[in-house]
Order: structure tokens, then sequence, then C-alpha cells
């Protein structure tokens, strides 16, 4: 009995410090790669990065964002209407969205379509030699292919979000104004009251921007430590999303909780 | 001392989940010179060119290119030693996202000043070298296995590299493209006063061009010689490899439990 509780907290033991081992690698790698200093030929790359990354995650962004808005209008007036107070829903529609639902769900969205690609293209490149090319070619592969796709993430998850909130407050106006017949200057003018914009929108964009980190960091990890094989890149890519949402989750609650918590 | 070659390995040690790949391995490199290192599979042929470009360290030992200790040198040094190194890798490890034209470009913009017409020609030069002038507007996915190491070739030569490492060049290849790449890996050598250290399966292709054959296996040199002095060895781990008996001291079958205890009885 008492071997098997050793073992116990010796293989908890083995864990703990692999994990951190591997954050300690983590750590090195976002370094190595970030503190470079940027070339005319790296803005070149960013551009593409930022095309890849952000430009080819809108479609998800938009239409994802559209229907949550008009889902918030429906559901915002059938709420509101039942107390008369369905003028408020473009203030619901907008906070709701500015403060919560556009960090997270465009986050989870960006995890799972740029943040997988992202491990699977470098993990990929792993087991294809094309990481080992590149560093025979005397070039740096964290500063070539890990410093622009991170760039490109942080850069674009804010955007991303921005329009998310935009397209979702659209959706929203479709729903509650167009359909049910709510007053246009209610639905905006109650927005315009309500909405601070170093509160709440400023407050969103920074969660933005942590999410942003949060994906790329643990995408391009995930891809540049896989094992170079096709059930590598898979477990890698699957890590990615789930590592990925849970700390988006994780993440809003906490900073919900220290940029909102006090005003309850 | 490492004194003997251009690439020196004292007491090298490597070890792979628990298991010793090389152990005192001890082997030089002449300059000027093409070595084949050949043996068995999973004698660590490929793991052994990885340890002579620096991308693994031994746990044991040391690794000497160009006189440097390839444990004690910074990154930066690396990065320059390796610009005098050009490596064909087995999968041909061209970027996928560039056109066979831009991949043989690829060291030349990184690392010279070439005007547009000077890099265009010298691709050109290089590609016409390997026969595959015709594909320069393709994307790597276009092409099969062994013209994708073809290209990779012309990338890895286009620096004009003082050693030259190729992982398995003839893999793949049809005859043809196998004669013309033998030809070509003894030219540049001969023209160039290259060092070509070759990792191959292939006794006959590997035997016609080497200078100099290293035989691994057990994790340490078996045998190494000019080739037309293995050829006549009586050493029975050459006689085997060469010959290619599977019986003989060098084991066919991974170490197993007999064959009649592992099948399963009618039940």
């Amino acid at each position: 009995m008492l071997r098997f509780v050793v073992d116990c907290i010796a293989n908890l033991g083995a864990v703990l410090l692999h994990k951190l081992v591997q954050m300690g690698q983590a750590l090195l790698m976002l370094l190595q790669a970030t503190t470079v200093q940027p070339k005319a030929s790296s803005l070149t790359r960013l551009i593409q990065q930022l095309y890849v990354v952000g430009v080819q995650s809108l479609i998800i962004i938009l239409v994802s964002a559209l229907f949550i808005g008009m889902v918030l209008g429906l559901q915002g007036f059938t709420l509101l209407s039942a107390y008369g107070s369905e003028q408020a829903v473009g203030q619901m529609v907008a906070l709701t969205l500015v403060r919560e639902l556009a960090p997270v769900v465009a986050a989870l969205l960006f995890a799972g379509r740029a943040g997988s690609a992202l491990t699977a293209e470098i993990g990929l490149m792993k087991a294809t030699e094309q990481l080992a090319s590149l560093e025979m070619f005397g070039i740096d592969p964290l500063h070539r292919i890990v410093a622009p796709r991170f760039w490109a993430g942080i850069i674009s998850l804010p955007l991303l979000v921005a329009i998310f909130s935009l397209v979702g407050i659209y959706g929203g106006h479709l729903v509650a104004v167009e359909w049910l017949g709510v007053y246009s200057g209610s639905y905006w003018g109650n927005m315009q009251q309500a909405v601070d914009f170093n509160e709440d929108v400023l407050n969103g964009m920074l969660k933005a921007l942590v999410f942003a980190f949060l994906i790329s960091w643990i995408a391009l990890y995930q891809g540049y430590s896989c094992l170079p094989t096709s059930q590598g890149i898979s477990a890698a890519t699957t890590r990615t999303v789930v590592y990925s949402s849970l700390a988006i989750l994780g993440f809003d609650f906490i900073l919900t909780a220290l940029m909102f918590g006090g005003a309850v | 001392m490492h004194t003997d070659g251009i690439i020196n390995l004292q007491n090298v040690s490597f070890y792979r989940g628990g298991r010793a790949i090389f152990e005192d391995l001890n082997c030089a490199i002449a300059a000027g010179k093409i070595t084949a290192i050949m043996g068995p599979s999973g004698t660590g042929k490929t793991t052994l060119l990885r340890l002579i470009s620096g991308q693994l360290q031994p746990h044991k030992g040391q690794v000497f290119l160009f006189d440097q200790d390839m444990a004690k040198i910074k990154q930066k040094q690396l990065n320059q030693l390796r610009k005098r190194m050009g490596v064909l890798f087995q999968s041909g490890a061209l970027f996928t996202d560039l056109s066979v034209f831009e991949n043989v470009a690829f060291p030349l913009r990184e690392h010279m000043n070439l005007s547009a017409d000077d890099l265009y020609n010298r691709v050109l030069t290089q590609l016409e070298a390997v026969g595959l002038r015709g594909v320069k507007d393709f994307m790597p996915s276009q092409l099969s296995g062994g013209m994708a190491r073809r290209v990779a070739l012309a990338r890895a030569v286009a620096m004009g590299p003082e050693v030259i490492l190729y992982d398995e060049p003839f893999a793949g290849q049809d005859p043809i493209a196998m004669a013309v790449l033998q030809r070509l890996i003894k030219s540049l050598n001969d023209q160039l006063q290259l060092t070509s250290v070759l990792v191959s399966h292939d006794v006959a292709e590997a035997f016609a061009i080497a200078d100099h054959v290293i035989l691994l296996g057990e994790g340490r040199v078996l045998a190494q010689d000019h080739p037309d002095a293995l050829k006549t060895s009586t050493d029975p781990a050459v006689k085997q490899f060469i010959h290619g008996e599977a019986d003989g001291v060098i084991p066919f079958h991974y170490p197993a439990p007999a064959l009649q205890d592992e099948l399963r009885g009618p039940s």
C-alpha cells in the first residue's frame, strides 16, 4: 500500500516536472522568436501571414457574428418585451457582444480555424524536414517561421473581434428593428448611451489581445514541438484546440472579474 | 586531437530511447574525397549526418567540423559554418510554398547579393545540371519523389559549399536518374574539390563513386577502407553486407522471442 502511494506521488511529480519543462521550452521558444530585430523582408512575411491567419478567418467570423447577433436580438426582444423594455435590446446586444461574446466566440473560432492550421503547418514542416533545411541554410526557423505567424495572430484576432462585434450588432438590428419592429432610434440611441468606450470597448479589445497571445503561443509551440509523424501532428492539432479553448474560457473569467467584477 | 580530416568524430556516443545508436564511435572524413557511410537499416547513418551538421549533439564525445567543436560553438558561428555546408535531405525537404525555381534561389537570395539576372542564370544552370530546368515553375507537390530530391540537390549545391552531406541520394531514382546523379556527385566533387559525405544503402552505386567507405554496425565502425579493398575483404560482416546475405554476423531480424513461442495455437 505504501509502495503504491509512493509510486503515485512519484508519477505525479514526474508529470509535473515534464509539464514544467514543456512550459520552460515554450517560453524559450517565444522569447527566441520574438526578440529579434525585424528586417525589411520580415514585413512581407508578416503580411503573408496576416492574409492566411486573419483574412482567411473572415468568413467564419462574419457568418458566426451575424447569426449570434440575430439570436441575441431575438432572445433580447423576447425577454425584454415581457417587461415592456424591448427598446433596450440594442444596448443588451451591444454590451453582450463587446464585453463577452465577441472576444470569446471569435477567439474560440480563431483557435479552431487558424490555431489548428498553424500547428498542422509547422508540424508538417517539421515532419518533411523543412525546418531542419532552414537551419542548414543558417536561418533560424524561430525567426523565419514562428515569429511572423505569432505577430500575425496577435494583430489579426483583435481586428476580427472588432469585426465580430460590428456584424453581431448589425445582426441584432436586422432581427430586432427590421423584423420585430423595435424603433431604430431606440436601438442605436440606447446603445450609444450604455456602451462606454473605455470600460466596454477597450476592455473587450484587451481580452482579444490576451486571447490572441494565448492561442498563437499554444498553436506555435504545439506545432514546433510535436512528434514529426502523422499521429504526432494530429495529436498536437487536437491539443492546440483543447488547450486554447480552456485557456480562453479560464482567462475570460479572470479578466471579466478584474475588469467588471468591482461593478457588481 | 582532431587532426585527421575536415570532419572528425571522437569517442561519440549517442542514445535514443535508452538504446545506444553509437558507442565510442571514432571516424574521420578526409577533405576533397567522397566518403560513403554505409550499413544496415537502423545503424544510425542519418543520425551520424545530423551529428556532423550540428542538428543533434552527442551525449558523449566530440564532433569537429572545420576544426570547430560543434558542441562548443555559438548559434551564430554554427550558422556561419552551415553556410559552408550543403545538405541533401532524405525527403528532399523542399519548401512547399515555393516553386522549384524559388527553392533553388532561396539560399542565394538569403546569403548572396546577386543581381536578378545573375540569380536567374545561376538557378537555371543548377536546374539544368540535374535535368529539371523544364520544371522550374512547378510547385514541389507536382514533382515525383525522385525529382524532388534532384531539385533539392540543385539547391544544396547552389551556394558552392565546401562540404556536402547526401542522405540517401539514390533512393527512389530510376536507372537513368541514378546514373546522372552518380556522375553529378562525382564531377561536383572532382571539379570543385568538395568534401562529400554520402549515406546510402545502394552498394553498387556508392562503391562506384566513393573514395572511402565507412561501414557502420552495432553502434561502431565495423570496417573502413577504399571500396576495392572492401570488395575483397574477408571480414564476415563486410562480406555479408556487400553481398546482401540474410544470414551472417549482422542480424537480419530485430531481436525477438522464437517465432514458435509467439504463434498462437488452434483455439
